[in-house]
């Protein structure tokens, strides 16, 4: 399978989990944002350019099965993924603890940062306290599905597709 | 990382993304339509999945809320056997519904109730988490319904259709911020805005109202129909706090004639003069 279609596969799966599955197990009315760590696993594991697309797309999907504005949650999504594939530089030698916290405070930015833009759009009114209770929780249900798809992302976004290997601190980059 | 890390110009691909994101949100906003059918394009096929996943999920949820929520699933199993009696009767509303509405009628002169309708059963929220003042319904474009039709119960305005695929809808709840309803206040027959008030659960005249008009307090308000998208004279609710001391910005607050908690069905008017709404009322 090339490394396009394994991404197609991925965000497939994921809208229809999120719309199935996870729209089935909700604490206080808050749900799994499976799009969302997708869109910031991509840019973790795939680096910021194909993460950026990747999340874009999974922007859109978001989109259509939440009946929301085209394009507010890839107007997120997208430089979510790049800014996480920046951090990755800096949390390259982590241990998994501190990678799991950095993954759950990026889904609760990327659940604020979502909101707020909807609330800007006007599409439902900004409550400082109910939106940081629903990106903690939000962030927090998302983690328990994180190891696997954090394994599904990397299969998806670092196959098939040629790659290039960045050589840090050396200045030279390699091109597949 | 142990797995080879693609890089990337990412920078312009941002902006390009960024940029197809605006252009996209536009397109939308003004009402460009294939992108509104692709969405529903997309809807409608995951529905059959998700019509599935919910049967599937149903025991399991039950067996959730027998365990953990016992009194407030016997409630709810009480409410709807309650409602489903009344449906088989042709009454819709309540017994507090139906006691609210004579008085309502009475007072306006008016009978809403003979207006063509469908009913329709609240499924939840709508998938995600932005769901606040709005519900989803079993019934779509296959039942005749439209985008900006009226939903209503009983006792009077619910809110009305967001949006509408095949055989779902979502309903924007008349408490929500950006809905807007065209009123009129029966005492003083002055015809003015409501908008959604949010959290708060209330409504809000903020617009068309005269300074020096003596409003009362419980004073009945109703949609004023004309160019609105909602039909005349279907109970909003009635007058809360007639904000007397204000001047210029004069926010009247109106307490919904229609309980939008623990409702399980709800009418949509089939009525014509929905794609005919005033250019106030689009939000």
């Amino acid at each position: 399978m090339t490394g396009r279609l394994r991404v197609v596969a991925i965000l497939l799966t994921a809208m229809t989990a999120q719309v199935t599955v996870f729209e089935e197990i909700r604490i206080n009315g808050v749900s799994v944002e499976l799009l969302l760590m997708v869109s910031i696993l991509s840019g973790f594991h795939g680096g910021p350019h194909r993460g950026a697309v990747v999340a874009f797309c999974a922007g859109l999907l978001q989109d259509s099965v939440t009946a929301t504005p085209m394009g507010l949650h890839a107007l997120v999504y997208a430089p979510l993924a790049v800014a996480t594939s920046h951090l990755e530089v800096r949390l390259a030698r982590s241990t998994w603890p501190f990678l799991a916290a950095g993954l759950a405070v990026a889904m609760a930015v990327g659940v604020l940062a979502t909101m707020l833009a909807g609330g800007l759009f006007g599409l439902h009114e900004v409550d400082a306290a109910g939106l940081a209770r629903t990106a903690v929780v939000a962030s927090l249900m998302s983690m328990a599905v994180a190891a696997p798809t954090s394994r599904a992302v990397r299969w998806a976004v670092t196959g098939g597709l040629p790659i290039d290997v960045d050589v840090r601190g050396s200045g030279v980059e390699s091109r597949g | 990382m142990s797995v080879p890390r693609p890089t990337g110009r990412s920078r312009p691909t941002l902006l390009l993304l960024i940029a197809a994101a605006l252009t996209l949100l536009t397109l939308q906003f003004r009402g460009f339509e294939p992108l509104d059918s692709f969405q529903r394009g997309m809807r409608d096929l995951l529905d059959p999945v998700r019509t599935v996943s919910e049967t599937a999920a149903r025991p399991l949820r039950s067996a959730w809320l027998g365990v953990f929520d016992y009194d407030d699933l016997r409630d709810r199993t009480e409410r709807l056997e309650k409602e489903l009696a009344r449906m088989r009767g042709r009454q819709l509303s309540s017994e507090a519904d139906r006691e609210l509405l004579m008085r309502l009628m009475g007072e306006v002169g008016i009978d809403y109730t003979t207006l063509d309708t469908v009913v329709v059963r609240i499924l939840g929220t709508p998938p995600g988490n932005f769901s606040s003042h709005t519900i989803e319904v079993d019934k779509g474009l296959d039942d005749g319904l439209s985008e900006g039709m009226a939903v209503v119960t009983g006792a009077g305005l619910v809110g009305r259709l967001e949006v509408v695929d095949r055989s779902r809808s979502i309903v924007r709840l008349a408490t929500h911020p950006a809905f807007r309803v065209g009123i009129r206040l029966v005492g003083s027959q002055d015809e003015g805005l409501a908008r959604g008030g949010g959290a708060s659960g209330y409504l809000v005249i903020d617009a068309g109202i005269r300074p020096d008009v003596e409003v009362a307090l419980g004073e009945v308000v109703v949609t004023s129909g004309g160019r609105s998208r909602f039909p005349a004279d279907i109970p909003v609710g009635r007058v809360l706090d007639p904000d007397p001391d204000a001047d210029l910005d004069r926010e009247i607050l109106v307490e919904p004639a229609a309980s939008l908690e623990h409702l399980s069905f709800l009418n949509v008017v089939l009525d014509p003069r929905q794609a005919d709404a005033g250019p106030m009322e689009r939000g």
